[in-house]
């Protein structure tokens, strides 16, 4: 456990040296929250809720849900190919850590770095400039475990993605496919209210809407009873833990395949 | 100097052995372009569903903004297929790989974006005309021999407008090496472009009008083919923005490369 606190610690601490990096990727977030702003007034025109939302509810969803893209984001499936593909993913296999431990200890670290960095100035940018005002609830309390099972979510499905590199050069599509589907259609770019009734049925039955649609749930209407949201974060593990099995059962066939010459 | 008919030769035998190179890994195509497809329909998807719930956006209905659409999804298609190789100047300049590039008597701008021709980019280019056939049906624009060329005009500017932009966004490798987040931004910026420019008011207009145009790429200039009648004086601009913003940008690239020497790696 402490190993992999260093490396936690250690990709925090890298993250923090690139900061002219952040300017721009705050620039980027103010930006996509004033379109976002502008959008949905638009859309909000003529009414005062829409599928069952007001237009603070909706933009909360949509601007906090640009900021938790940023955290959730662990962009693993890339890592993971570029050192398949140069080789250097041997050296994890000749060290005494465990492959998808150590990742998972990278992608914390860069969470943490991100929270300092991205999503504290965005809430406070949804908070004073935009002026959103929050709904007191009991979901705001449930929120942050949920964010963290959605972190877990997250990454194991991008390390399924990386491990399938093992098999195929080809990450660029795989990847990009798989960003595609999970951020439309886990609620990280429209609410899932606004999804046609067919489709919301079939999307719940699917991993991505824990990923995003849940943990904005409890932001934005946290004043449903506690059942609700226990459930919520119920079905929240349930995908963690068949996501970690299958990733587990993955990685045993994967790593027999991996030929490095050189490196 | 080299004309202008030697180096569309060259360009073609530079690409023709690029894409025999690249016919090695048929399956990394055929996965890319699935990719390409998801990828530039994600915006689109999410105009499905807001028409869904509302009948129009702005007073544009859905139709419309599927042309509008397929106009962006074929302007940028030159970007991603031509200029690809934006998105490595920031590896070359950081390994000094980029040095090569001095060497050979070509335009070093020429000579370094011809070095990959996005194959996957295609996908996208045949889906934004499949659209914009779709849509054009749809909406009954009746294209005389005058319209069609004017699209062509249109199209070539909106789509030198998005080369300029990306192409800029990268030559900040040349200043600070690592220009990852500013063509991120750039990236990000793109996609906003189908938006109709009309539901922005104040700075937002403005910088998406005349700052970082990228009304530009896609909502101004199809407003010629969608409403005719009240077209802006400023969209009949439009072919000179391309132009001058490409000379713009080509400046910035030139000062780069002047001013580059090296990482020391």
């Amino acid at each position: 456990m402490r190993k992999y606190l260093a490396i936690v610690r250690g990709t925090y601490m890298i993250g923090m040296i690139y900061r002219l990096g952040f300017l721009f990727t705050i620039a980027g977030n103010v930006i996509y929250l004033g379109v976002a702003y502008y959008l949905w007034k638009s859309i909000f025109k003529n009414s005062e809720t829409l599928r069952g939302l007001t237009f603070d509810q909706t933009f909360l969803y949509v601007g906090l849900g640009s900021a938790i893209f940023i955290l959730l984001k662990t962009y693993t499936d890339w890592f993971m190919n570029s050192e398949i593909r140069d080789g250097s993913i041997a050296m994890y296999l000749v060290k005494p850590v465990d492959i998808g431990t150590y990742f998972l200890a990278t992608s914390f670290g860069s969470l943490l770095m991100n929270i300092t960095i991205v999503s504290i100035p965005t809430i406070l940018l949804l908070l004073f400039v935009f002026k959103v005002k929050f709904i007191i609830g009991i979901g705001l309390l449930l929120f942050p475990i949920s964010l963290l099972i959605a972190f877990f979510i997250s990454f194991f499905l991008d390390y399924f993605v990386g491990l399938v590199c093992f098999y195929s050069e080809s990450v660029w599509g795989l990847s990009t496919t798989k960003d595609i589907i999970v951020t439309l259609l886990s609620g990280g770019l429209i609410p899932l209210q606004f999804f046609p009734t067919a489709l919301q049925n079939i999307l719940h039955w699917l991993p991505f809407q824990a990923i995003y649609h849940t943990p904005l749930t409890m932001i934005t209407q946290p004043d449903q009873s506690v059942d609700v949201f226990l459930q919520m974060i119920f079905i929240q593990l349930v995908w963690a833990v068949l996501l970690f099995m299958a990733t587990r059962l993955f990685y045993i066939q994967a790593i027999k395949t991996v030929r490095v010459a050189g490196g | 100097m080299r004309s202008l008919r030697e180096y569309i030769r060259l360009y073609f035998m530079i690409e023709a052995q690029y894409i025999k190179g690249r016919m090695q890994y048929r399956s990394d195509f055929i996965i890319s372009s699935v990719g390409m497809f998801f990828s530039s329909l994600a915006t689109l998807g999410i105009f499905w569903v807001i028409f869904d719930t509302v009948p129009n956006l702005a007073g544009w209905s859905l139709m419309e903004m599927v042309f509008i659409y397929a106009f962006y999804m074929i302007a940028i298609s030159p970007m991603q297929i031509l200029f690809d190789h934006a998105w490595q100047l920031r590896y070359h300049v950081q390994q000094g790989t980029f040095l090569k590039y001095y060497f050979r008597p070509l335009n070093m701008m020429f000579y370094y974006m011809s070095e990959i021709f996005d194959l996957k980019g295609l996908t996208q280019l045949v889906t934004g005309i499949a659209l914009l056939i779709y849509a054009s049906i749809q909406l009954h624009i009746d294209w005389s021999l005058w319209r069609i060329s004017l699209l062509f005009i249109a199209l070539f500017s909106a789509a030198l407008v998005q080369i300029s932009i990306i192409v800029a966004a990268s030559c900040a490798a040349f200043w600070v090496v690592n220009s990852y987040p500013v063509l991120g931004l750039a990236w990000k910026l793109r996609e906003f472009s189908p938006y109709p420019m009309s539901i922005f008011d104040g700075a937002f207009r403005f910088t998406f009008t005349y700052v970082i145009p990228i009304g530009f790429v896609a909502f101004y200039p199809s407003q010629l083919f969608l409403r005719p009648q009240d077209v802006s004086s400023l969209v009949y601009f439009s072919p000179m923005i391309g132009v001058g913003l490409f000379a713009i940008t080509y400046w910035i690239w030139t000062k780069g490369v002047n001013s580059y020497t090296g990482t020391g790696s």
